[in-house]
């Protein structure tokens, strides 16, 4: 693979959105302003293309291996999945300690360097190819928004973090980039600074974000402290036994302490994912992060760097699979995650907070797809769902400019004659979201689904429950803003930010309207109508002959994860029937033929049961919210208790602010006021003591005598005799 | 002579002449004589007590040094030992009366005094170029010169001046400042270099406290001296005398710059509190202009229109 | 004649040196006339150089005797820039008391 020109190349997938966004924000205040957006296009748009290249190139070398049976720069390890990926070494960045003990403890190093396999470009491809989309959709979002250069250079800015994310070599690169992205998002969300829900929401994402990356810092320093690397295939690329992953797929290579750090790992790691991912407990960051803009909702809450912890679990798939504990927590945390958030999303009013509550969500499908030994499901439903829940966003980001900021769905119905081409594409979404066949969410769900059956039937109810669930608030809110008598808000929301009004267009490609205002400007439509296709298509494309599963199976992550819980649980399973499916994995199937029909068969089942329950979920949604809406409201009342339950989100942020945050300000006023009288004091007095034996002396001894200070000085010089030589 | 005998007969067991509380003694009575005998206010009895008192501690301090060389190296004393003593106590004495005599022209010329003792000493050590040097620069340039200031420099006399030898003086010659703490901290401080010199000799003193002037080179010749100089130091010696040109210069410049007395009218002469009972004359206002652009001030002497004399003043 | 002390012990120099540099340091310390203080570093740079002087002779090296010499030097200078400053401060307040510039006084 690294006899690609983009892999040789691939320094410049991340550099462009930086160049980009330097441009952006160091001239884009004085000198481009309304016109801000363009490095960023270009520089995105470019990594985009180049990721996309990168795909195609990869997809041809696959083909080009399976004919000739193997990859001669990489030997196969499974019996029909040739790894191929490719370490690209920029330049050592960090190296600490005794260089002749490498790969021990003593000697640390992290390269900046990238590692390509086909788990890298999949995500590249949603990184860059949707984040390109979201910001070709931005320039028309943000016009004349003030600070529209400051947006456009974060968002260039956070690409190039996420590419570190997801192109990393090593955990370091991994971390660099993970915490990149969580400043972007403090930024971004941040956005409308002079507005104090948005500061604080800001301040919470940072802060909820540091617990979660604490442990993933404590994880990163425990692998070291083990096993001697932070990288995770070792310098040589895949195929050696130099690497973090590498030594853990050989656990009867490890030593007593290796094993230990290996069974705490997973958990440290998993607390990184859960808050990077909004994951219970640590979700609550993200409905509030919907303060932001609603690109930034679409592209960093939803299609991208919320998915980080799915890649990362996916990543180092290999340090999970050999505890089934931490598998369980992740699927557990994953369901548990699913249900409440979805059970929230059912009560919610804003649009925006619908699709976060349901990003949470189906993050939690995610989990539970790479928790139940299917991470390829688990990326399958990342990928999708980068697709139509950033068209639900951005649609939403639609209707809140066309409705002058409101977003509050009892104050609007009936959209579609107002928002026509809008109305289609969030229907798209909606499907697509709900699970109806053939949309894309309808194919990642299913496999997760299954999946999750597989493992644990317990666990695949709940999941069908959230479906449910999924359906139904989707729709519900699908009706309600789209179908129905039109009602439109005829006046702007106190926090409606911007001018989009004013015709003096900036500069912006969407500009050709002039004078009138459209609702629906083309270049807020254009990009949705991608992400529409990527939502109808996606999901089969993809699913179709286990296409990206086939194509996942050859990273390494993939094929060291599959081996080892291959052989971890294999030994234990109790008949055929608890096999672990080298599938999940996308690895080949060497389970006996007649098994493979019947969970082939079982598995159509689900999806008949799964649509099923998305078309009832639509039923239900479209007999309160559309046909009878007063029996909701009468519904509602008569659930009044849950209802408010879920209205205020299981109180889940006052009980945080009562068991936390407000022991921890006690704690703070408490050392506040230490530092104030004490310390303060102390060093207060430290000051003071000089002064007033100043003071003293001067009125004393400084009297202006000449030979006053000889006399001091001789007897100084006395003193010092006396100390050095006495 | 018999004193002198019977001392050498006292085994010296300590290399020590003098011991620690010898010291603080003779310290603390110098100090004594000191205080009485710098210019004051008192009874010129009691200057005369003072100097006694210093006279005894010096005695005393001489025999201690002379029973102990001799009693350690166990000769009679021969005559550049008589020398020693003879210059030394004329230079230490003349420099008391440095600072003890009350009328500043006295005082430089026992300083002339001390120096020429002090040239004799290193005559003694061999060293009659640094002697020559010492009697040229010192008693030659540099005190004539304070002779000159001194003369220059005639102030009115203060009225009350004290009696005696002060009588007839301003106020800040006639009484010492500081005249208890002075000599405190002045013996304070000999006191410890004469503990370290006699108590903790370094060891390059201790192992050869009688090594002579002449053992390791011949001191005295001068050319050697010389050749030495300009060998190892050439560049020092360049730099001396650039030091010295340059020193000329600066005292040319600071001398010759014009105090601009225009509005002395205006300024009044208060009369500062001192510690000394006596009304020191304060000028008080704003500082007087000073002129030292050298193109403006006049100079003496000299046929340019533009150089005017000094105005008296 | 080896029955004779002929030779004076170093330490009988230094402890010359060191009177006269203490009895320099009361001098400057407690008169009160610019001249005089003056005077009384020269008799400090005196005792110093009789302290090198011995040095040189006893240890035996010629480094006393030229270190010396830049002494002396020095005061020459230190001299010629002190009478330059006495003549100026005189000219100020026509007195010679340093306790009369007392402009640094607390």
């Amino acid at each position: 693979m690294s006899e690609l020109w983009t892999v040789q190349h691939s320094y410049l997938i991340p550099l462009l959105p930086l160049i980009g966004a330097a441009i952006a924000g160091f001239f884009g205040a004085r000198w481009l302003r309304g016109g801000s957006h363009w490095p960023i296009w270009l520089g995105v748009g470019a990594s985009a293309v180049l990721s996309i290249v990168l795909l195609l190139q990869t997809v041809a070398l696959l083909g080009q291996g399976s004919h000739a049976g193997t990859d001669p720069a990489h030997p196969p390890l499974g019996a029909a999945n040739p790894s191929v990926s490719a370490p690209v070494k920029l330049f050592t960045w960090i190296a600490a300690g005794d260089p002749s003990k490498a790969g021990t403890n003593q000697y640390f190093v992290a390269d900046a360097a990238f590692f390509f396999d086909p788990l890298t470009v999949t995500m590249l491809c949603v990184v860059c190819g949707i984040g390109f989309l979201i910001c070709v959709f931005a320039a028309g979002y943000m016009r004349g928004e003030e600070g529209y250069w400051r947006f456009f250079a974060y968002l260039g800015l956070f690409i190039f973090m996420m590419c570190c994310l997801v192109m990393g070599d090593n955990l370091i690169m991994l971390y660099l980039g993970w915490e990149g992205v969580g400043l972007c998002s403090y930024l971004l969300i941040g956005y409308y600074y002079q507005k104090p829900s948005a500061r604080d929401a800001a301040k919470k994402a940072f802060l909820v974000n540091r617990i979660g990356d604490f442990g993933f810092g404590v994880g990163i320093m425990l692998a070291f402290a083990a096993f001697g690397t932070v990288s995770y295939f070792g310098a040589d690329g895949y195929g050696g036994t130099n690497g973090l992953l590498e030594a853990a797929a050989h656990p009867e290579t490890l030593s007593e302490f290796q094993r230990q750090v290996l069974w705490w790992l997973p958990f440290l790691l998993m607390l990184g994912a859960f808050g990077k991912s909004a994951q219970f407990p640590l979700y609550v960051w993200l409905p509030d992060a919907m303060e932001g803009p609603t690109p930034v909702s679409a592209l960093i809450h939803a299609a991208t760097m919320v998915t980080a912890g799915v890649y990362m679990i996916a990543r180092c798939g290999t340090l999970f699979v050999g505890n089934d504990a931490a598998l369980m927590t992740v699927a557990f945390i994953g369901s548990f995650t699913a249900l409440l958030a979805a059970s929230i999303a059912l009560r919610q009013f804003d649009l925006k907070k619908v699709f976060a509550y349901s990003t949470i969500s189906q993050l939690g499908f995610m989990f539970v797809g790479v928790g139940v030994l299917a991470p390829v499901a688990g990326v399958f439903h990342l990928v999708t769902h980068a697709f139509f829940k950033a068209l639900l966003f951005l649609s939403s980001g639609v209707v809140m400019h066309a409705m002058l900021g409101h977003l509050d769905m009892r104050q609007m119905s009936g959209l579609k004659a107002v928002l026509p081409k809008t109305r289609w594409l969030m229907l798209i979404g909606c499907l697509a979201l709900a699970g109806v066949v053939p949309f894309a969410g309808f194919w990642s769900k299913d496999e997760i689904v299954a999946a999750a059956w597989h493992a644990s039937p317990l666990l695949g109810a709940v999941m069908l429950l959230t479906a449910l669930l999924t359906a139904y608030y989707t729709f519900r809110l699908y009706f309600r803003v789209f179908e129905g008598p039109r009602v439109v808000p005829d006046t702007p929301h106190p926090d409606h930010h911007g001018s989009h009004e004013h015709g003096d267009s900036s500069g912006g490609a969407g500009s050709g309207h002039g004078g009138h205002h459209s609702h629906e400007p083309a270049i807020m439509i254009l990009p949705l109508v991608f992400l529409a296709i990527g939502s109808v298509i996606a999901g089969v494309v993809l699913w179709q002959g286990h296409r990206l599963g086939h194509f996942l199976g050859h990273s390494p992550s993939f094929v060291t994860a599959g081996e080892l819980a291959t052989a971890t649980f294999n030994p234990k399973a109790a008949d055929e029937h608890h096999l672990v499916n080298p599938l999940g994995f996308g690895l080949h199937d060497t389970r006996p033929a007649e098994l493979q029909q019947a969970e082939q068969r079982s598995h159509y089942v689900f999806m008949l049961l799964s649509t099923v329950i998305a078309l009832a979920g639509i039923a239900v949604a479209y007999t309160l919210h559309l046909r009878d809406r007063p029996k909701a409201d009468r519904l509602a009342l008569r659930l009044s208790g849950i209802a408010r339950a879920i209205e205020n989100k299981y109180w889940v942020d006052e009980l945080y602010q009562a068991s936390i945050v407000e022991p921890l300000r006690r704690l703070g006023q408490a050392f506040y006021a230490m530092d104030r009288f004490v310390v303060d004091g102390l060093v207060w007095l430290a000051g003071f003591i000089p002064q007033l034996g100043g003071f003293i002396l001067k009125l004393t001894t400084q009297r202006g005598y000449l030979q006053g200070y000889a006399l001091s000085m001789v007897l100084g010089v006395a003193v010092i005799l006396f100390v050095v030589f006495l | 002579m018999s004193v002198l005998a019977a001392a050498s007969e006292v085994a010296w067991t300590a290399g020590s002449p003098l011991r620690g509380f010898v010291i603080v003694l003779l310290c603390a009575l110098a100090a004594i004589g000191t205080v009485w005998a710098l210019p004051g206010r008192r009874d010129p009895g009691w200057r005369v007590f003072g100097g006694t008192l210093l006279l005894v501690a010096g005695g005393i301090l001489a025999a201690l040094l002379t029973r102990w060389a001799l009693a350690s190296s166990g000769q009679k004393p021969g005559l550049s030992y008589v020398y020693f003593w003879v210059f030394a106590a004329v230079a230490l004495a003349g420099s008391v009366r440095v600072i003890t005599h009350p009328k500043p022209v006295y005082s430089a010329l026992y300083f002339v005094l001390t120096t020429v003792a002090t040239a004799g000493l290193f005559l003694l050590m061999w060293a009659e170029f640094m002697a020559a040097a010492l009697v040229l620069i010192y008693a030659g340039a540099i005190v004539v010169t304070y002779v000159f200031v001194i003369m220059l420099a005639a102030e009115a006399s203060g009225s009350d001046g004290g009696s005696g030898a002060s009588a007839g003086l301003p106020d800040h010659d006639a009484c010492a400042r500081a005249p208890r703490l002075a000599p405190i901290v002045g013996f304070l401080t000999l006191g410890l270099l004469l503990f370290l010199i006699f108590e903790r000799p370094p060891a390059a003193l201790s192992k050869n406290p009688w090594g002579t002037a002449s053992d390791g080179i011949a001191t005295g010749h001068t050319q050697q001296l010389g050749v030495f100089l300009f060998r190892y130091h050439f560049v020092n010696i360049q730099l001396a005398g650039l030091l010295l040109t340059l020193a000329m210069i600066g005292a040319i410049m600071i001398a010759r710059k014009r105090i601009v007395q225009s509005e002395s009218s205006s300024r009044q002469v208060a009369l500062a509190e001192s510690p000394y009972d006596v009304e020191i004359p304060v000028v008080l206002g704003p500082p007087p202009k000073i002129e030292d652009n050298p193109h403006t001030i006049p100079v003496v002497g000299t046929m340019n229109p533009r150089q005017k004399a000094y105005p008296e003043n | 004649m080896t029955s004779t002390l002929d030779q004076v012990g170093l330490q009988h120099y230094l402890a010359v040196g060191a009177i006269m540099f203490a009895i320099g340091l009361i001098g400057f310390i407690s008169r009160r006339n610019l001249i005089l203080m003056f005077l009384c570093t020269e008799l400090m740079f005196q005792g110093v150089v009789i302290n090198l002087v011995a040095f040189g002779g006893f240890v035996g090296f010629f480094a006393g005797l030229a270190f010396t010499i830049f002494v002396v030097v020095l005061a020459g200078a230190v001299a010629s820039l002190a009478v330059g400053l006495i003549v100026l401060l005189f000219r100020h307040k026509a007195t010679l008391d340093a306790d009369a510039w007392r402009e640094l006084r607390g």
